[in-house]
């Protein structure tokens, strides 16, 4: 010790903080006994960050990708443009997107947000206006038979039809999130992928952190597609496959 | 702001051609490495398996498996396994390259006209035959798609292996602090182009093939 | 039978929609994952909210924890930004009004932040040279250190260490080259390599920087020569590790101390919040430090457990 002296009441009480259990001394992978006294301080809390980080760029996601779908279909000339945009936006790396945002906004969920957003225009722009353009010309044709407006064949035909193709469209966007919002702990501690930083950075590896928290992972990503999948079919009945 | 470092990236590059070069290229032998290895595994089963319309269920759930598994899950998995180092980063990505080649190589020949086959079928071409002048052919533009997918997919994220040292372009992307904001952006650039010229030279082997595998029977 | 496809895409739509609802009721209300701790009120007034930032690694989270609970069970109200990045970024958030207190390391301040021209030669001086600065250059006040220090070292695996005889780090001279392993800020700061060249004036040195994996782990698989260990980590007591005696003194003097925005020390909160923290700084020895640090990295225990068994027991909760 280096020159400073205790305050007055003499040394501290230095609690004993147990012993690890064979399992972590040795580092194992599956050592539930960390699994279960850690699930509500870590691993519950970053399942539901990552939970909220996903819903939100989702839905945000969506809701501006269709506002974008909408224009690109009904004028063709926006389209291209349009759809250059959000290739362009996929293309930069998640890392550099997270740091290129940080002078604007920060480091905060927003960024994170925002980057993760952008990342699902990509998948959602083009799967919709590829839905709404398969609806074949007879379709469309028979609706203005029957008398239809442009906008009643819109909502009463046009995208019912291309609902199918949107909702696979969401179902990848939502587990590309899912996967993607793993990284966004290189920037915030917020979600599944902060336990899993922290594994990698503790010496020799946290082996059982690392493994619960990425089947969390996996698992979240999964149970969404399935959950997906499922108001796909029922979406079309006709459609059994995919 | 963001225009300031779009220009100062620019300066970055000149200023650091050899580190980008150097970069780029550990960035490359890992990304080639795992789609070598990638193609080896999945595209022999995903063309056969096509072929004898069986394992529509493998092909499904490996592609939804594949697009469910984060990438930092794999490469702190590849360390806790194999060490820091380039097999570790090489493993992960094989993984993630496996699911788009193979679904793609299974839909690409299982959707071939039904007719052409069994017109091969019954003109006395064997399996083999049929799948390599008939399907392969025919089933070329999704196939290659697939291959371009995980191409483009496997080259991102190399650069998250650079979080965990492994190297390449995302090294540069992940020390801000050593090569300033400039510096990030002029990397991810580098990868935007690595993943545009490796689309370009599938696209270019599809062109070629295309050409000298017109259907025979 | 456009009509019956609307109705049931309606359906489909609203089943969806209201799961996802109530999945954000679920998860709005279910796991909280709290970084916020509520405070209990009490008498002395409306006391100001503390945002306690840590840097990143596992010792300032502890130290944040420390001081962050101790001043939340005297009533303040904490919130905690955790894992800003490195000594240079959290003080530029602190500069900025992000956080308005963190703990940092003595030397970390007079060496790399201020960059005072001759290094202080004692701990004493060290501590003074930091608190100026904090004082005229950031408004801010450096409470009192702790008795503890945590300095980097060149930390070897005891085998290479023996084979090449190195005792110190002026031995290092006897190498052709090597390779160093730690955080990126490492290259630019006299208290890292920047200081073994213009120090130690050792040369061929290479610079591993450690990309989000432990020293520990890169110097087990032979990827460096040396690395960066903390000198109060567990792994510092394992005979397989080594730390070569600074005898230059590069690292300089690091003992911990509490930087706090000035504006927070006035009136009877000032005075309590200045008493609590120093309270805690006071319990902080070595030992204690080196048994919380083996809790986190061998017990697993996670830092608000570790800060809160530690106060607990002294009485600071």
């Amino acid at each position: 010790m280096t020159g400073f002296r205790l305050a007055d009441g003499g040394g501290p009480v230095i609690p004993n903080f147990g012993q690890p259990s064979a399992c972590l001394k040795h580092n194992g992978w599956f050592c539930t006994d960390w699994i279960g006294k850690h699930w509500g301080d870590t691993l519950q809390p970053a399942l539901v960050q990552h939970i909220q980080l996903t819903l939100i760029a989702v839905g945000i996601g969506f809701a501006i990708s269709f506002l974008l779908a909408l224009i690109g279909f009904r004028w063709r000339l926006f389209d291209g443009p349009l759809g250059g945009l959000t290739d362009l936006l996929y293309a930069i790396p998640s890392l550099a997107l997270f740091q290129l945002l940080v002078p604007l906004t920060g480091v905060t969920v927003t960024t994170v947000e925002i980057a993760l957003v952008s990342y699902t225009l990509f998948i959602l722009y083009r799967t919709m206006i590829a839905g709404l353009r398969a609806v074949p010309a007879e379709v469309l044709e028979s609706a203005r038979g029957m008398g239809l407006t442009r906008l009643q064949t819109f909502f009463r035909v046009e995208l019912p039809l291309a609902a199918p193709a949107i909702l696979a469209g969401l179902r990848i966007a939502t587990v590309a999130t899912i996967s993607i919002a793993t990284v966004a702990a290189f920037l915030i501690d917020d979600g599944l992928g902060a336990p899993i930083f922290a594994a990698i950075e503790t010496p020799d590896l946290f082996k059982t952190e690392l493994l619960a928290t990425g089947v969390l992972a996996i698992l979240l990503a999964l149970v969404a597609d399935a959950l997906l999948a499922a108001a796909q079919r029922a979406l079309t009945p006709w459609n059994r496959l995919r | 702001m963001v225009a300031s470092t779009f220009v100062d990236a620019f300066r970055f590059m000149p200023d650091h051609l050899s580190l980008l070069f150097e970069k780029t290229g550990e960035t490359a032998e890992l990304a080639f490495a795992a789609l070598g290895i990638g193609v080896v595994i999945a595209l022999p089963l995903g063309l056969w398996l096509g072929h004898r319309h069986r394992g529509l269920l493998l092909a499904l759930g490996v592609s939804s498996l594949g697009r469910a598994l984060p990438s930092v899950v794999l490469i702190g998995l590849g360390i806790g396994i194999l060490g820091v180092g380039f097999w570790n980063n090489t493993v992960a990505l094989v993984v993630l390259a496996i699911p788009p080649i193979l679904t793609n190589a299974y839909f690409a020949m299982e959707g071939v006209d039904s007719d052409a086959v069994e017109a091969a079928r019954g003109m006395g071409l064997t399996e083999t035959q049929i799948l390599v002048r008939v399907e392969l052919p025919l089933g070329l533009p999704l196939l290659l798609a697939g291959l371009r997918i995980a191409a483009v997919f496997v080259i991102a994220t190399a650069t998250i292996a650079g979080i965990f040292g492994g190297g390449g372009l995302g090294d540069i992307m992940a020390r801000q602090v050593t090569y300033g904001l400039s510096g990030v952006f002029a990397a991810a650039f580098w990868v935007a182009g690595l993943a545009l010229l490796a689309a370009a030279a599938i696209a270019l082997v599809q062109c070629a093939a295309s050409r000298r595998m017109a259907p025979r029977t | 039978m456009f009509r019956k496809h609307t109705r049931r895409a309606a359906k489909a739509a609203f089943a969806i929609s209201f799961g996802v609802a109530l999945l954000i009721g679920l998860t709005a209300c279910g796991g909280g994952g709290g970084k916020k701790t509520t405070s209990t009120s009490s008498a002395t007034g409306p006391k100001p909210t503390i945002t306690v930032g840590t840097k990143n690694f596992a010792e300032e989270f502890i130290l944040g924890q420390l001081y962050g609970q101790a001043l939340a069970a005297k009533g303040f109200k904490v919130t905690y930004k955790n894992n800003i990045g490195s000594s240079e970024v959290i003080d530029t958030a602190f500069k900025s009004g992000k956080i308005n207190l963190y703990p940092e390391y003595t030397g970390v301040i007079a060496l790399d932040l201020a960059k005072v021209k001759n290094p202080p030669k004692s701990a004493t001086a060290t501590y003074q040279a930091a608190k100026t600065f904090e004082q005229q250059s950031r408004g801010a006040a450096l409470l009192k250190p702790t008795p503890f220090y945590d300095s980097d070292t060149f930390t070897m695996l005891t085998s290479t260490a023996k084979k090449d005889g190195l005792k110190t780090m002026s031995d290092l001279s006897k190498l052709k080259s090597f390779s160093y392993a730690a955080l990126p800020e490492c290259d630019q700061r006299i208290t890292c390599i920047l200081g073994m060249k213009t120090i130690y004036h050792l040369k061929n040195i290479k610079f591993v920087p450690l990309g989000n994996v432990s020293v520990y782990t890169l110097l087990d698989q032979g990827k460096a020569t040396g690395g960066d260990g903390f000198s109060t980590d567990p792994l510092q007591l394992d005979p397989k590790y080594t730390a070569l005696v600074d005898d230059k003194h590069i690292f300089g003097f690091q003992n911990v101390a509490p930087v706090v925005k000035q504006s927070l020390l006035t009136g009877a909160n000032g005075a309590l919040l200045e008493n609590t923290l120093n309270a805690v700084s006071a319990k902080l020895t070595l030992p204690a430090m080196q048994a919380m640090n083996k809790a986190y990295y061998v017990n697993k225990a996670t830092p608000k457990q570790i800060a809160d068994g530690f106060l607990k027991a002294n009485g600071l909760k």
